[in-house]
């Protein structure tokens, strides 16, 4: 039986401290829609998405009705258009896009991710022209998200790749100038990129993933913070392995009713479960924030010395406790420190607190990467490639997955204001340093070789 | 339950008192003395009251005139409040008319009277039974408040949607929340 405690403790949760379910991603192959004719290969995907997903906005709002836990977001992910267009023109590719985002906003999700590419190694024709049609799409579609991964462990890092996508990047913003070079918000570049991320932007559906599957990530940060702050309050005197201790035992409650949520949908939709993401996402609001974890941590602000073994323990005890609870982990798994998206985190650049080098120092112990970031709009194509190299850098040789969300705001300055709204959020622009002095490295292109612990067969 | 049931006789009894160390000793100890065997059994303390449940077995055909006067005796030196009743083995089944879900109905609010009432009106006239109530003030957060909880087992075919409207409805002419989940949310949060 349960007690009353229980219940009331979990109404708590569900009523005053955001425990929620992010996203609820439905994974689709499109492998079977590739054609060499756009109006069939636009025709072919419509009909599968509707077919699998024009469900799921309705049985995800039932089960969240059943279960009492709100569910934030319902979206789609998709195979690698790079590959689904592939026998395609370049301009045709964009004809695509808008066919996917027409369809997600039928289906009523509210994002589809999967306008990706992968090329590490190289590129095909398919690659390079996903990638030059970036800008356009970006700018032009509402709901699509685009990822493409330049580099793995295995791989190293492709530096051609890299230096395209500071360029497209740099053209996402201009197009989209008038929403604070909203475009990139919708942009990831990765290494290591994973499979089934349920997260966008970086969300695909990877080439070893089945048909269709559904993919969860939880969220709970503002429930983690009320847990330390409970404990804190309480008096007793704790050591930061109790406080890991208390982080890990709520990362359980979360990681369970993903796994309750995801499984109950991807029944009544009769498709299989994939994977719960463990990574504690923040929104742009008061008790939902990761940077308020820190301060409980008893950092004035993330940013701060000791930020980076703070996010080390924060992580480390949110997967222990998450891979107690659910045997389907995957994804990103990592915590979250998008700029824009945490007021708490946002705030912490604004004060000057927390800066791209530190960002970027954090993301080796277990972030996810250099995510929402508004940086001015002066700085230099080759400048955003260097930060993206640097960041693959991190992921390569840790052998983890890292992201850039860069966004470079045109016409604006250090200090100034980007707004981008909902769950995006607002940043104050970060300072980049030593701009226009990266161009001699990333114009030698190539590739930076796989590091000597890729080849551990 | 023991496996021939043909052979035995059946008493329920209930046990209300002040609430105290030696109760359950004193009940159980003339069941035993009496050759009855408890078969199920549950007890609870509400304010300092005392209250229990128990189903008994004996040996068919066994009068039950000695366990009564041993009963009565605990009443009049002990100050408890003893009933027993006869009951038949196919008595003895959970009320169950449909299939059904386990839902956990939570009201949370100022204690007023007529809440009680309020809520388990509407479960009856939808022929929901109630398997489990507690209601109690508690502290969340930093304030006392007055919170039921209703564990409840929802017929399959009922529609859900409509249930929780009513519900809240009531919550509303109450003054109170009210919220209905299915019970697995409750597990998967807090139970391994």
């Amino acid at each position: 039986m349960l007690s009353s405690e229980e219940i009331i403790r979990t109404i708590e949760m569900l009523k005053n401290e955001n425990l929620d379910v992010r996203t609820v991603t439905l994974g689709i192959s499109l492998r079977d829609c590739a054609s060499s004719s756009v109006g069939e290969v636009c025709k072919s995907i419509r009909s599968k998405i509707e077919r699998h997903g024009k469900d799921l906005v309705a049985t995800c709002e039932r089960t969240s009705r059943k279960y009492g836990i709100p569910i934030v977001n319902k979206r789609l992910a998709v195979t690698p258009v790079s590959a689904v267009a592939e026998g395609l023109p370049r301009k045709d590719y964009v004809q695509v896009a808008k066919t996917l985002d027409e369809t997600a906003r039928d289906i009523g999700v509210n994002f589809v991710g999967g306008y990706s590419a992968l090329v590490q190694k190289g590129l095909t024709s398919g690659d390079r022209n996903l990638i030059d049609t970036l800008p356009e799409v970006l700018a032009t579609t509402e709901r699509v998200c685009a990822s493409v991964c330049v580099a793995t462990t295995r791989a190293g890092i492709n530096m051609d790749a890299v230096l395209l996508m500071g360029q497209a990047i740099k053209e996402t913003s201009l197009r989209t100038a008038d929403r604070d070079g909203f475009g990139c918000a919708k942009l990831v570049v990765f290494a290591n990129m994973p499979e089934d991320n349920p997260f966008m932007a970086g969300a695909y559906l990877g080439y070893g993933e089945p048909e269709t599957v559904i993919n969860v990530g939880v969220s709970g940060p503002g429930v983690v913070k009320k847990e330390l702050e409970r404990a804190i309050q309480s008096g007793r005197r704790l050591d930061l392995g109790d406080l890991s201790e208390i982080i890990k035992k709520t990362s359980f409650r979360v990681t369970r009713v993903g796994e309750l949520i995801a499984r109950e949908v991807a029944r009544n939709l009769n498709v299989s479960f994939g994977i719960v993401d463990l990574s504690l996402a923040p929104t742009p609001t008061v008790g939902d924030s990761v940077g308020e974890i820190f301060q409980c941590l008893g950092l004035d602000f993330i940013g701060v010395p000791g930020s980076t073994a703070a996010l080390a323990l924060l992580n480390d005890a949110v997967k222990k406790g998450g891979a107690f609870a659910s045997s389907s982990v995957g994804g990103l798994s990592g915590a979250f420190i998008p700029v824009s998206e945490d007021l708490n985190i946002s705030e912490a650049v604004r004060r000057g607190h927390l800066s791209l080098e530190k960002l970027e120092a954090m993301t080796a112990v277990c972030s996810v990467g250099l995510d929402m970031v508004a940086i001015p709009g002066d700085v230099d194509t080759h400048t955003i490639a260097a930060i993206l190299a640097d960041e693959m850098a991190i992921g390569v040789i840790n052998h983890k997955t890292t992201g850039v969300r860069l966004i470079s705001v045109p016409g604006k300055k250090v200090g100034e204001k980007a707004v981008f709204g909902g769950l995006f959020g607002e940043a104050t622009i970060a300072e980049v340093r030593g701009v226009n002095r990266s161009s001699g490295f990333v114009s030698f292109g190539g590739r930076i070789p796989a590091p000597l612990t890729s080849i551990n067969n | 339950m023991r496996k021939d049931e043909s052979l035995f006789d059946w008493v329920v009894v209930s046990v209300i008192s002040q609430d105290r160390p030696g109760i359950v000793a004193s009940v159980s100890k003339a069941l035993y003395e009496n050759h009855y065997n408890i078969e199920a059994l549950s007890q609870t303390a509400v304010l300092g009251q005392f209250a229990m449940i128990l189903v008994a077995s004996a040996k068919k055909g066994q009068p039950h005139q000695r366990l009564e006067t041993a009963f009565q005796k605990l009443s009049q030196t002990m100050g408890f409040n003893i009933t027993l009743k006869e009951a038949h083995r196919e008595d003895m089944v959970p009320y169950r008319k449909s299939e059904t879900e386990p839902f956990v109905i939570t009201v949370r609010g100022e204690d007023r009277p007529g809440l009680a009432y309020g809520v388990s009106e509407v479960l009856a006239a939808w022929e929901i039974n109630i398997t489990h109530l507690d209601a109690k003030v508690t502290s969340i957060g930093q304030k006392l408040e007055y919170v039921q909880i209703y564990e409840v087992d929802i017929p399959k075919q009922l529609d859900f949607d409509l249930l929780h409207d009513r519900l809240r409805n009531r919550g509303q002419e109450l003054g109170v929340s009210i919220d209905l989940q299915h019970r697995e949310i409750f597990r998967a949060i807090n139970q391994i």
